[in-house]
């Protein structure tokens, strides 16, 4: 009897520490990449819902062992005006070279504001551009049904990522963009 | 005997059972790349016209672009007297263009000369992403309505005369090569050039003209650009008074992110497809010009 007591325990014991992967949810709508450019004489942003992705941890301690990769498909970003697209597409993000952004980190700090609510800070290095800088963001994971929603808000330079915007009298890019990220993961079940 | 057997199969389960939990413990994320990375529409040249001439590029879906054109009708070779044609007149030229899909661009234009309204539609068919000769090809097609002649001759005609209705049409190649110098061919057909026939002309015949345009830009920034154009007669009609002469223009481009600013010396003052495909009023070799300027500006509406 006791060495079943011990089998069972240690098959709850086995479930808690069965690797645990959430990956992007592409079939629920509501994912969003969206970045703001606050220049002086003409405001635009651009969004895509073209994200893509994990974390992967291994219990139920959110701070464990973990891992994540998320990734944005660039060549996706729709500022609204196809020319802008393209001279963003071509000249700045040369994104035939680079189509992809991606951040690799894991989660370093995770609070719980309220049930199913976490305060959360994940360290990594972010890739433009062919550039890989470490970054430190913030953000807010909530449990969903199946997984979590996440969302972060930060900034970045472009400068920090060698990327040159020409500066023209009636055309200007903000340096500093702001990066928004509003998306779902959900729980990939095991084979 | 039989204890001891239970005690190692129970070993057994066990280490399978730590076994077990130390391999899956131990698995790695298997996230892949589900879709390949998206592939924008094929794109040469900038902006959807040279000078006169299309080029193949088309507008984003749902995309507006107005443009103002003029032709400064004095020639340069005014002087100062007439700032080098700048003081005017000019043929003026409003239009405003819409994309129903990434391919497709309809546009609606008119031009003070002969209050020519013209209405034509371009098409994308074709796009070969080659890395070093990438091609594009489309083509234009639209009517133009002369619904106010200038011409004494048919003064007295109604404006919805058929005759004042013309017809073209232009095949267009274009390539790319290097990512800077973009080049095209574009044969162009129209059908009616010269309205001036019927009864008031002694002229009973309609007529039409062929010509091959041909273009290159040179796209020196991001932001800048030299481009030439030439419309060289092929067959057909070739003798509209005053109009004699094959369409040669070349100039600048300035780019931003949603609009063109072209200025160029040309040797044609008609703007309309209809107009200059019948020819330029000035010999090249005269060298006297036109100053001409393009303006558009895309927009959208609604949803960014």
């Amino acid at each position: 009897m006791k060495f079943f007591k011990i089998i069972i325990f240690l098959m709850i014991y086995m479930s808690l520490i069965v690797a645990g992967e959430y990956q992007v949810d592409k079939d629920r709508e509501g994912n969003l990449v969206k970045f703001i450019s606050d220049a002086p004489m003409e405001d635009f942003e651009g969004v895509t819902e073209k994200i893509d992705g994990y974390i992967f941890w291994e219990g139920n301690d959110l701070l464990n062992k973990n891992e994540m990769y998320f990734e944005v498909d660039l060549n996706s970003l729709d500022t609204g005006i196809g020319l802008r697209n393209r001279h963003m597409r071509e000249n700045y993000l040369e994104t035939d070279k680079y189509p992809f952004t991606h951040f690799t980190g894991k989660l370093v700090k995770a609070e719980q504001e309220e049930t199913g609510k976490y305060n959360v800070t994940a360290e990594g290095t972010m890739f433009i551009h062919g550039v890989e800088k470490p970054l430190t963001v913030e953000g807010t994971m909530l449990a969903t049904e199946n997984g979590f929603r996440i969302q972060v808000k930060f900034i970045t330079a472009l400068s920090d990522f060698n990327i040159k915007i020409p500066q023209l009298m009636f055309f200007k890019i903000d340096e500093n963009m702001k990066l928004e990220l509003d998306f779902f993961v959900k729980k990939v079940e095991q084979d | 005997m039989t204890k001891n057997v239970t005690t190692r199969v129970s070993i057994w389960i066990l280490l399978l059972v730590v076994l077990m939990g130390t391999v899956l413990s131990q698995e790695r994320a298997r996230w892949q790349r589900s879709e390949p990375v998206t592939q924008p529409d094929l794109q040469l040249f900038h902006s959807p016209l040279v000078i006169d001439l299309p080029s193949a590029t088309t507008l984003q879906k749902y995309d507006f672009e107005f443009e103002v054109s003029h032709r400064f009708i004095p020639t340069t070779g005014s002087g100062i007297r007439d700032f080098y044609g700048l003081d005017g007149p000019a043929h003026i030229r409003l239009a405003l263009a819409f994309a129903p899909s990434d391919h497709m661009v309809v546009k609606l234009g008119r031009t003070n000369f002969n209050d020519n309204i013209d209405l034509w539609l371009k098409y994308k068919f074709l796009q070969i992403r080659h890395p070093k000769v990438p091609l594009l090809l489309a083509f234009k097609a639209g009517g133009a309505w002369n619904s106010y002649p200038e011409y004494p001759e048919i003064s007295q005609r109604k404006k919805s005369d058929l005759r004042n209705f013309q017809a073209f049409g232009q095949f267009i190649i274009n390539t790319m090569i290097g990512k800077r110098l973009g080049i095209g061919l574009v044969p162009s057909y129209v059908y009616n050039t010269d309205i001036r026939w019927g009864p008031e002309t002694d002229d009973s015949e309609t007529k039409d003209t062929f010509r091959m345009g041909t273009y290159l830009q040179f796209y020196v920034s991001p932001l800048w650009s030299i481009m030439w154009e030439w419309s060289p007669y092929v067959a057909g009609y070739k003798s509209l008074p005053g109009q004699e002469y094959n369409p040669m223009s070349f100039g600048i481009e300035l780019e931003t992110g949603g609009h063109f600013f072209k200025i160029f010396l040309t040797n044609s003052q008609y703007i309309n497809t209809s107009q200059y495909l019948a020819g330029a009023d000035i010999a090249v070799e005269k060298n006297d010009w036109r100053i001409g300027f393009m303006i558009t500006r895309l927009l959208k509406f609604g949803k960014k």
